[in-house]
């Protein structure tokens, strides 16, 4: 749950953030306090969300400590790829549809989902716009996790709504889990077997944290080019070298 | 006739270092990088390895070297065959440092000698891919022959196995390759110390490669600049030129006018014995 009120005082925050997190932690549901480190410090709350405007990642990082969840909103894949390579819990991908909570923001699409599902190797969250006769086609383009406030509090039946939301996503986790062996590959790396939900060569690589490295990698025997790794789909019982320079005589 | 200060040329660069510096063992890297600034080395050699998926550490080599202007020699150690040795040579490669590769081939493990038939054929194919091969190689003049070839840029034969810092065990064999080669002989491997260095050198070898005997010498960084001297020792003293060796002594003093008969006077009598014997008679 997240606490998100652009138009509450300072003071009116805080008192709903306090409330919250006594709701929350009764039911033991994580709570997240948008824009507001000091607040979420304040009343002990999981985490907070920034976006692309606020305070700067790593400085929420030293105010919240390490343990702290700290996501943030994106609007396109770089910003994603940045919001990951400096440490965020998590990515919001959106606004994915039109939305009355964010209006006038031009719609980011389900292509970002799609690539946010491709790329990205923390959580994230698609949000915007998304209703339970939506909600669909983003968990269709790889959408794992969605975000919903519009739908929830504008509706007369709040609990209803979750619960039609909560069942599509867990239906497709578990379509999911029934094509999963399907969609994660058995790999040799480095002499050893690997079961991975990378794509390509360029992602399990990434996977390891090895992407500014000065490495080389074997395919099947072959030398593969760096510009390859993006265009080569990983696939059962492949055989990958990852390999670089160390002292010898 | 070689001179001098003619430089070390392999595969069409022309060396300022007759000194080539493996680069593993050393104690960390500072160490590493001092000894290679004593040494004068402009060749360096190093390994490619599986990278450590379980450390996050970065243990490549290339991040302590990279600020220098140096020629790599990566190696195929690890390499059982010939295949290996190729398949490592172009991972070697596609690293873009160069097509210069050290061709190393061994089965046996207590020995690390390297595997003649593999060598050639090792050598063989990656001429004709491109690669400027070095094989090392065992102190064997039909071999060397045989790998220059093939296509040799340079031949790499051993002192002794590698590590062991044995010296030169086979010093007939070494000068019998110094004296045929038509490309550069560049012992490899097995030298202890500048004494040995110094005696490759004057064997005829134009170059050296050395790693255990500096990374693991007591204080690297003096060995280091030890091998650097004794590479141009060596090199020197072969081409000014020793004196041949002769059973009996010569005085280097005058004995014309000498005060009193000493050992002198009984000049004739040993006359005979004193012939010189011929250099290549008693050559080491």
């Amino acid at each position: 749950m997240q606490l998100r009120d652009k138009n509450a005082s300072k003071a009116g925050l805080l008192e709903k953030a306090k409330q919250l997190r006594e709701l929350t932690a009764r039911y033991g549901v994580p709570l997240i306090i948008n824009d507001h480190p000091d607040i979420a410090i304040a009343v002990g709350a999981d985490g907070v969300h920034l976006g692309q405007d606020d305070m700067p990642l790593g400085e929420a990082r030293r105010l919240l400590g390490p343990e702290r969840i700290i996501g943030i909103s994106t609007h396109n894949i770089g910003q994603a790829r940045l919001a990951q390579a400096e440490g965020a819990d998590y990515i919001g991908v959106g606004p994915v549809f039109p939305t009355g909570t964010k209006p006038g923001r031009t719609p980011v699409t389900l292509s970002y989902v799609s690539e946010a599902a491709a790329e990205i190797r923390i959580p994230f969250v698609a949000i915007g716009g998304i209703t339970p006769d939506n909600v669909d086609s983003v968990l269709e383009a790889g959408a794992r996790r969605i975000c919903a406030v519009s739908a929830i509090v504008g509706n007369a039946d709040p609990a209803g709504v979750c619960r039609r939301l909560l069942e599509r996503i867990s239906r497709y986790e578990a379509a999911r889990e029934s094509s999963g062996p399907a969609k994660s590959c058995e790999v040799t790396v480095n002499g050893r077997s690997v079961l991975t939900d990378a794509g390509t060569v360029a992602e399990l690589v990434a996977q390891y944290g090895l992407l500014d490295r000065k490495l080389v990698v074997e395919w099947n025997g072959a030398v593969l080019a760096r510009h390859e790794w993006e265009k080569t789909p990983l696939e059962n019982g492949a055989v990958i070298e990852l390999v670089h320079f160390v002292g010898g005589g | 006739m070689k001179r001098y200060d003619s430089q070390l040329e392999i595969g069409g660069t022309k060396l300022r270092s007759r000194l080539f510096l493996g680069t593993g063992r050393f104690p960390n890297p500072a160490v590493l990088q001092q000894s290679l600034e004593a040494s004068g080395a402009e060749v360096i050699t190093f390994a490619v390895r599986r990278v450590n998926l379980d450390s996050v550490e970065d243990d490549s080599v290339l991040q302590h070297v990279e600020d220098r202007s140096l020629v790599y020699l990566p190696n195929t150690s690890g390499a059982g065959n010939a295949d290996e040795a190729v398949r490592i040579a172009k991972l070697a490669r596609a690293a873009g440092l160069g097509n210069w590769i050290k061709v190393e081939i061994s089965r046996d493990e207590r020995t690390l000698l390297p595997d003649p038939l593999e060598t050639l054929r090792a050598t063989e194919r990656l001429v004709r891919e491109g690669f400027v091969a070095l094989p090392y190689t065992s102190d064997d003049p039909m071999l060397c022959r045989r790998l220059e070839e093939a296509g040799a840029a340079a031949v790499m034969p051993g002192g002794a196995p590698i590590g062991t810092g044995l010296g030169i065990l086979n010093p007939y064999n070494l000068g019998l390759i110094a004296e045929q080669s038509g490309v550069p002989v560049i012992v490899d491997a097995g030298l202890g110390s500048a004494q040995d260095v110094v005696q490759a050198m004057e064997l005829g070898a134009d170059g050296i490669l050395v790693n255990t005997p500096v990374a693991k010498a007591q204080d690297p960084v003096a060995m280091a600049k030890a091998m650097r001297l004794a590479v141009e020792a060596g090199r020197l003293s072969a081409m000014a030129g020793r004196i041949p060796r002769k059973p009996y002594a010569s005085a280097s003093s005058s004995t014309e006018g000498a005060l009193f008969g000493g050992p002198y006077a009984a000049g004739s009598a040993i006359e005979g014995r004193r012939a010189e014997t011929s250099a290549e008679g008693l050559r080491r």
